[in-house]
């Protein structure tokens, strides 16, 4: 066991341990005085610096760490080689695309995919990758020139910072199945059948998509604003949307009028 | 900040790129709605770059991005594709494209290709 210094919440405040870190489990001394498998860890999220750990127990054990790259580096490898995932071995490419652009610099790298309980890891000598499994905008096996052939892929599209980022995911037809199919049973609860809006509500979703407010949207579309509230009301209630910021429109009051008249006349004489 | 030449058979995406492209501070040099017309246009109004979709009428975008390459070799060219045919990225590329943008896409990335493009 290698001790690594690293810091862990314990009793809602950080404190800075010398963890025990081996290749199968990670030791906590005391006051925190835990150790934890990898085999019986069944979730690994990063969020920003911090990882999250869960692992099966009585009850479950969840620990939150923040460390140097170097060490979280080390600690996500071990982990994901170990833990209880699915997980498959394959060529990806993320990202591939991102917001529409095709990432120029892309290339298939080899590694492995582990689906954790909340999300995708692409995993490489070089890279670890983390999608959250509620972030993942859609799933689909479809095909791709790879070195001139046409190849079945895994596209995975998922929303990074706002940009809807597209991974790619090469192997055997078959896993490739397994995996789309096993991602798609994890995300079910966000599909939809497709049928669910007009085609001008539809039009007004794509342009929310790319960006546009809603006045730009009213001026594309030619549809007054109470048509495109009802709209947002829908696409709202559907969770496909939801607001960001509410804006007003006024207009002067006699008070106002008298004032921009008073300055219009400072102005001019 | 470049003029821009739209080819796009769909009124809705010519409009939607004309905003995004508009609000980036470019100038709309004109619109075409197939390949035809955007070589015809291409000549008439010697635009900074065009945005041409590849799935068109009569004359494909592969076919009209050919032409003007004919017309003038330093021609910018950026192609849109649709998800799915990103395949035609490849023979876009060796027909002289500088830069891809896959439909649906999002404004910020649609204008720093541009930029990218109008700076190559």
């Amino acid at each position: 066991m290698k001790e690594v210094p690293l810091k862990i919440e314990h009793d809602g405040k950080w404190i800075v341990v010398k963890a025990g870190v081996g290749e199968d489990r990670i030791s906590f001394p005391a006051p925190v005085e835990k150790e934890v498998l990898f085999k019986s860890v069944f979730d690994l999220e990063e969020k920003k610096n911090v990882l999250i750990i869960s692992a099966k127990g009585t009850p479950d054990v969840i620990l939150r760490i923040a460390s140097v790259e170097k060490v979280l580096v080390i600690l996500k490898r071990l982990i994901l080689a170990n833990c209880n995932a699915y997980r498959l071995m394959a060529y990806f490419m993320s990202p591939a695309i991102r917001g529409g652009v095709l990432a120029k610099d892309a290339q298939w790298e080899k590694g492995s995919i582990v689906v954790v309980k909340t999300g995708i890891w692409f995993v490489s000598a070089t890279k670890q990758i983390s999608i959250p499994l509620l972030d993942v905008a859609a799933i689909d096996l479809t095909k791709r020139d790879v070195q001139g052939k046409q190849t079945d892929v895994v596209r995975i599209d998922h929303v990074d910072s706002g940009e809807v980022v597209s991974s790619l995911v090469l192997c055997p037809l078959s896993t490739l199945q397994v995996l789309v199919n096993f991602l798609k049973d994890t995300t079910k609860g966000m599909d939809m059948k497709g049928n669910e809006l007009d085609a001008v509500a539809q039009q007004v979703a794509m342009l929310v998509y790319s960006g546009m407010d809603s006045h730009a949207i009213e001026n594309m579309l030619n549809i007054p604003h109470k048509q495109l509230d009802e709209i947002y009301d829908r696409i709202i209630q559907l969770e496909i949307a939801e607001v960001i910021t509410i804006r007003r429109e006024v207009q002067l009051t006699t008070k106002g009028v008298r004032y921009i008249s008073d300055a219009t006349k400072t102005q001019t004489n | 900040m470049g003029t821009i030449l739209i080819v796009d058979d769909t009124l809705f995406m010519r409009t939607l790129l004309k905003n995004i492209l508009f609000s980036g501070g470019h100038t709309i040099a004109g619109e075409a709605a197939n390949g035809e017309e955007a070589v015809v246009k291409y000549k008439e109004l010697k635009p900074d770059l065009v945005t041409m979709d590849v799935v068109m009428p009569k004359v494909n975008g592969i076919e009209a991005l050919k032409a003007i390459k004919q017309l003038d070799p330093g021609a910018r060219v950026i192609m849109c594709t649709a998800v799915g045919q990103e395949q035609m990225v490849k023979l876009a590329i060796k027909t002289g494209a500088k830069g891809y943008i896959v439909k649906p896409f999002q404004a910020p990335k649609v204008l720093e290709e541009v930029k990218n493009v109008l700076a190559s």
